[in-house]
């Protein structure tokens, strides 16, 4: 057993007990109910489990949960689908998810969400070519997979978003 | 969202340490139903037009039934239990039980539930499982994945080790003697012989229609079916339709100068519906209150209820739960796969052998590989004769032989509905498909979207291509020959009776730039690679013949919309769908929508009896002497019947709302009275931005009319039942002082405030049971282009245009149908090229697999930016909406695999192609 | 430290595979997955009845390439720019690629989900770093003939010296990873102290390469 503390949505969670081997993934649904991330195939295969986790350098990352021991989150800031939408407020990628029919079943969702966050804040930080654009959202949204919805809708609402900021994100 | 404080406290209990948990708010279990239903008030405003299950997706909402745990249900205790299902990897020794000394200390179970425990509690499997729930000690599994034991776990971390020790230790699971698989009876072997008359408009000589299904009830000593007709008394429906299709394999067989024959053998593979969510379901069996509760995720509703009910029926009283309470869930994708899947009656199991505790059985990956329904691998022999001439299919046969693996489930369904689409969108005058679905030790095959008819169309449509090649005929311009238009027979001897669009999509396919630029493309390729382009045109039928919808609508004071459906939302929309066609018709979006409900139509008392497939007119007559009756309650979310069907039960009760409680209002409000020509123009009022808008009189808000009709005690709600056998009941009640025909079978209405009220239906129709000869009477299609890239020497694929063409009828909400045919065109890639299941023992049913050597369809391996979909506007401003979701997965692989062939010049004969199989005819 | 899944059956069966530094995580052996036994090594005194020197040392290399062929070395030395995984060798699900620096692109990098120890429950392999081969140090595809010249030309194995090669595959631990895969997955052939006397061996023999 390891104490293991980490925030979550910006709020702070720990010291809990938690076996050494326990997945992040059974720790997010089983023990904290945050049923939000989810559970596909257990071995980072379609990463609909995801989690961000910024790094305090400033970078952020995802990080399949399904793989990975709660323990090695120790001292992590975590962000799950459940902390994207700030006093009701949705994101612009939750607003054009929804818009666009991105996802069907959703199950997917959080997974795709967390993933094109961090492309958007990778791309504000170090803005691309227009040009570049596609190839980077498919980089980025390969590992993630969606059963229902052959996924021209989830790539067409990343970028819309991206171009209707395009002094954010794009060269 | 936070965890909620039941969560902690179950954790807590798990632990005994509670630090630093204190500081998280107290959240409050919901009633269930307020998770699903959507878009719920404080949201609505911010759904416009999109899925009414938007905010909750993207927020990680609990929605799903694996989102749910004990601490989650509003009366529950609050500690989640665990169920391990542990199945058999091996099912060619005899089972002998478990070795629980083998596992740590750490990971034991509180409780082991097997075959003896069922036994002995009288639980039996519903007949359509029909085969052990658990493989006795001392029996050879029936299948592989059969399980054989339910293990409970008061502990999630032992019930999580053990779930690991499962996995990685065969020897947990000890068998003895090798006594081979077991064998059993196919689970159906059918013949559909047709004989056209000699003009279209003469009847047929012989066909299913008219002469009923045959089956040739004699079988060698392997188990297949032996279709020669037998020189026999017995089987004498059998011997007249054989003889049939016997001359029409003669004439096939006969070295005819002018007549193109193919014969071509083709393989298809087992896939899994892989839905994203794996099953999963949460039970409490109450026993104070003799309540079995259980969460499930299911396409099929009525019949987990229905399945439960008769698994429980005989168990001795101080067993049996004295009450079912089921709440469902959305579902994680669907596909078929969760359509009439045993996975609830091993909730209900461990909830019953755990009592007073709530437990949970959720399949991770390898288990959901290993027990969940799989798509029938087809093994086909197909002859086509072709008239050098004039190009026109003269005559098909085929044999179709359909490994149905350990269970029945739908095995006969679908070797039909393969069988009867055979022919695909063609006209053929002789026709003969034999068709046989086995059992073997595979992994039980069911349905998936496609069902039957991914298999044989594809076949169909590579023949046709290659019929074409070999004579030197457009492609496009042979299909045209040979098309089966409207009015024109099925093989199974009647007409569709919907729309027939084949036509126009095959010049918007000849049209098309991928089709018409096809050769300079080819021309044009690069070094290293070859191109090739492909077409193919497919039809899949909507509906099953027995389709029911069930709906419940309510407006209030306020103009507020709420619906109740019996339908199951599993990705397709539904939910937004019935709210966009009901919102056509009462003014305002609804902001509760609740899908997947069975229970909310006590009002109607409706009844039923017999099988609405098998029943004869003559009972079907006298049980609708009875105004309840109805041929079936409720149906499966499947075969694309959602727009269809499933919206159809709350469209004529939002009709009956609007009729007898709205327009009434609204013509008090405009002064109209009684007498007044235009007190029955109701049919010519629409309405507009929340207003109703009749020409020549002021626009009424709907909420001013929504609350007269209140205070005039109209028609405020009303519940109806639907049922479709290729044809909708149609029924008629007295309303308004009218006789109020629709395309229901019941009603129940509410006036005001007051409770919901019955009424008697004074006529009903309900479509012959003569109907049931019918193989396809609603039909939608497709067609799909597509141009491949495969590289030199590598055999590596891409598809770098692709566009699909079909028609729905009317289209409720454009983004969902559009969505449907992106998603399909993907599965339809993963068919085609990623997509395999080896059978038996190297297959799924070992415990073993996952996505990585499973591969589905990635974003990459299709046409992001390049695919192009088309709908067909509907033939008329009144055509409801057609099935669409299954017909736009199928063309795709007939158009990937004519594609291969232009580049290549190899006509692949099995699925997947995949690029060793390139490179090896590319080399 | 918590060890929580003893299966001894397993271990028995597997012999005394010694674990990568797997910290926290279960300890368990490979599942049968593949068929293929991991027979140990044979050591080098196994050799001595060859007498021609080129010829123990060619046969040396044969015995150390049953190593370098197995799919825990071959499936990170890919040809291509994907990873290979598993015993069946297929292609890296879900689909990452080396990158610059061998470490994956920006999007997904390997160590995304590869982290520092292997973590059993999910039979996901772990090593700080985790990294692919570059590309001229590709194995996929090769014989042990073609491998044994590849892997002595200091253009095609990382500019290493003969006694470099000893110590990566004798002593570098990522390689060592390849004796310990976790669940699922069949070690690499013998131990990687049985291979690094090999690899001595075979380099004090002159390292004479095989004859395909």
């Amino acid at each position: 057993m390891t104490a293991l503390s980490l925030t979550i949505n910006g709020t702070p969670f720990g010291p809990i007990e938690v076996r050494d081997d326990l997945s992040m993934n059974d720790f997010l649904r089983e023990v904290l109910g945050m049923t939000g991330t989810k559970f596909g195939c257990g071995a980072a295969q379609c990463l609909s489990c995801v989690v961000i986790v910024d790094d305090p350098a400033g970078s952020s990352a995802t990080r399949p949960t399904c793989v990975m021991p709660a323990v090695s989150f120790n001292g992590a800031h975590i962000r799950t689908v459940e902390g994207h939408a700030r006093a009701g407020q949705l994101t612009a990628l939750q607003k054009a998810f929804v818009a666009h029919y991105a996802f069907q079943c959703g199950y997917c969702t959080a997974g795709f969400l967390n993933e094109a966050q961090v492309l958007l804040e990778r791309l504000e930080a170090a803005p691309i070519p227009r040009a570049g654009l596609e190839q980077a959202i498919l980089d980025a949204l390969d590992g993630h997979l969606c059963r229902c919805s052959g996924y021209v809708r989830y790539h067409e609402a990343v970028r819309d978003v991206v171009l209707a900021e395009p002094a954010r994100y794009l060269l | 969202m936070q965890p909620t404080r039941r969560e902690l406290f179950s954790w807590v209990a798990a632990s005994g340490i509670t630090l630093g948990l204190s500081r998280l708010s107290p959240a409050i279990a919901l009633p269930f139903e307020a998770s699903q239903t959507l878009p719920g008030r404080a949201d609505a405003p911010r759904i416009g037009r999109a899925r009414i299950d938007g905010i909750a997706k993207v927020t990680g909402a609990k929605l799903y039934a694996s989102d749910f745990r004990a601490a989650d249900m509003e009366g529950w205790p609050t500690a989640t239990a665990h169920a391990l299902l542990v199945r058999a990897r091996d099912a060619s020794h005899v089972f002998a039980g478990l070795n629980l000394d083998a596992l740590p200390a750490t990971a034991q179970p509180t409780k082991v539930v097997g075959a003896a425990d069922v036994a002995a509690s009288a639980l039996r499997a519903p007949p359509f499982y029909a085969g052990d729930l658990f493989c006795p000690i001392g029996q050879t599994p029936l299948y592989l994945g059969q399980p054989v034991a339910l293990l409970l776990f008061t502990d999630f971390d032992a019930y999580d080790r053990a779930r690991i020790a499962f996995r990685e230790d065969s020897a947990l699971v000890r068998f003895g003697a090798e006594t081979g698989p077991r064998t059993g009876p196919n689970y159906a072997a059918l013949r559909f012989t047709r004989i056209a008359g000699p003009t279209p408009e003469a009847p047929d000589i012989y066909s299913p229609l008219q002469e009923g299904w045959i089956s040739p009830g004699f079988t060698e000593g392997g188990g297949r079916p032996i279709w020669k007709p037998l020189p026999t008394a017995q089987g004498g429906d059998y011997a007249r339709g054989a003889t049939y299709g016997e001359e029409i394999r003669a004439l096939l067989a006969a070295d005819t100068p002018d007549l193109l024959v193919l014969k071509r053998d083709f393989q298809t593979q087992s896939v899994d519906p892989m839905f994203l969510e794996p099953e999963a379901g949460l039970g409490w069996y109450e026993e104070g209150a003799g309540a079995l509760h259980l969460v499930l995720g299911v396409q099929s509703p009525f019949e987990a209820a229905e399945a439960l009910d008769y698994m429980l029926a005989q168990a001795p009283a101080t067993l049996r739960p004295k009450r079912l309470d089921l709440d469902f869930a959305s579902l994680g994708g669907g596909f078929g796969g969760r359509d009439h899947t045993p996975f609830p009656l091993y909730v209900g199991l461990a909830a019953l052998f755990l009592p007073g505790r709530p437990i949970r059985l959720a399949h991770d990956r390898f288990q959901q590989f290993q027990g969940g329904v799989k798509r029938h691998a087809f093994d086909m022999r197909s002859q086509i004769g072709v008239d050098r001439a004039t190009g026109r299919i003269t005559a098909f046969a085929a044999d179709h032989v359909l490994d149905g693996g350990g269970l029945a489930n739908y095995s006969a369904s679908v070797a039909v509905v393969g069988a009867t689409a055979a022919t695909g969108i063609y006209d053929i005058p002789k026709v003969d498909v034999t068709t046989v679905a086995e059992h073997t030790r595979g992994v039980t095959a069911g349905s998936m979207r496609g069902y039957g008819t991914l298999q044989t169309m594809t076949a169909i449509e590579t023949l046709i291509d290659e019929a074409a090649t070999t004579l030197k005929i457009d492609p496009i311009d042979l299909r045209r020959r040979n098309l089966l238009t409207a009015g024109g027979r099925t093989m199974t001897g009647n007409p569709w009776t919907v729309s027939v669009r084949t036509p126009e999509i095959l010049d918007k396919l000849e049209a098309h730039p991928i089709w018409r630029d096809r050769a300079a493309k080819k021309a044009a390729a690069a070094p290293g690679v070859r191109v090739g382009t492909g077409v193919a045109c497919c039809t899949k039928d909507y509906g099953t013949g027995a389709d029911c919808s069930l709906g419940r609508v309510e407006i209030g004071p306020d103009g507020r919309v709420t619906l109740q459906a019996d339908a199951v939302e599993m990705g397709n929309g539904i939910g937004t769908a019935i709210a966009r066609r009901v919102a056509a018709i009462l003014g305002q979006s609804a902001d509760a929508v609740t899908v997947a409900r069975i229970d909310m139509y006590d009002a109607l008392g409706l009844v039923t009896s017999g099988d609405p497939y098998a029943m004869t007119q003559a009972e079907q007559d006298a049980a609708a002497k009875d105004p309840r009756w109805v041929p079936a309650i409720s149906s499966a979310t499947s075969a694309s019947i959602g727009a269809h069907v499933s919206t159809q039960a709350p469209a004529q009760a939002a009709r009956i709302i609007f009729r007898f409680g709205l327009w009434p209002a609204a013509l008090d409000l405009w002064g109209i009275k009684a007498g007044d020509p235009r007190e029955f123009l109701a049919e010519e009022a629409f309405w507009q931005d929340g207003f109703l808008i009749m020409s020549g009189l002021p626009p009424l808000a709907q909420t001013a009319i929504a609350a007269r009709a209140h205070a005039l005690k109209g028609i405020t709600g009303a519940m109806a039942h639907a049922f479709s056998r290729w044809a909708w009941a149609q029924a008629a009640f007295p309303l308004g002082g009218l006789d109020w025909a629709a395309d229901i079978d019941a009603l129940a209405v509410r006036y005001g405030d007051e409770p919901f009220k019955v009424i008697d239906r004074s006529f009903v129709f309900f479509p012959p049971t003569a109907y049931n000869r019918i193989g396809t009477a609603f039909t939608s299609s497709c067609g799909t282009a597509v141009r491949v890239e495969i590289s030199v020497p590598g055999g590596a694929i891409r598809i770098v245009q692709a566009y699909s063409v079909f028609e729905c009828g009317e289209v409720l909400v454009p983004e969902l149908v559009e969505g449907q045919a992106q998603g399909g065109f993907a599965m339809g890639v993963g068919y085609a090229l990623l997509e395999s299941l080896p059978p038996f023992e190297d297959g799924p049913g070992n415990g073993q697999w996952n996505l990585g050597d499973y591969v589905v369809a990635r974003a990459s391996d299709v046409p992001l930016h390049h695919l192009q979909i088309e709908v067909l506007p509907p033939v008329s401003p009144r055509e409801p909406p057609k099935g669409m979701a299954e017909v736009v997965m199928i063309p795709v692989v007939p158009a990937l695999l004519n594609a291969i062939y232009d580049a290549t010049g190899h006509r692949f004969q099995s699925l997947p192609v995949t690029p060793a199989m390139l490179r090896k005819v590319i080399a | 430290m918590m060890i929580l899944l003893r299966l001894p059956s397993l271990i028995a069966s597997t012999g005394a595979a010694a674990l990568a530094a797997g910290l926290l995580m279960a300890l368990m052996a490979p599942a049968p997955v593949s068929n293929a036994a991991s027979e140990g090594l044979a050591p080098p005194a196994s050799f001595d009845s060859i007498k021609d020197p080129a010829t123990r040392s060619a046969a040396l290399f044969t015995e150390l390439g049953r190593v370098l062929t197995s799919p825990r070395c071959v499936n990170c030395h890919p040809v291509g720019d994907r990873p290979l995984q598993g015993d069946s060798q297929r292609l890296h699900q879900p689909p990452v690629y080396r990158g610059a620096d061998g470490k994956g692109l920006a999007a997904l990098r390997c160590s995304a989900c590869h982290q520092a120890a292997n973590y059993d429950p999910a039979r996901m392999p772990g090593h700080d770093p985790w990294f692919l081969a570059p590309r001229e140090m590709a194995f996929e595809g090769r014989t042990v003939a073609q491998l044994c010249a590849q892997i002595k030309n200091p253009a095609t194995n990382g500019g290493r010296s003969l006694a470099d090669l000893v110590h990566h595959i004798g002593d570098d631990s990522l390689v060592g990873w390849g004796w310990a895969p976790g669940p699922g997955r069949t070690p690499a052939p013998g131990t990687q102290k049985e291979a690094k006397a090999l690899a001595q061996a075979w380099v004090d023999t002159g390292a004479a390469c095989p004859v395909d």
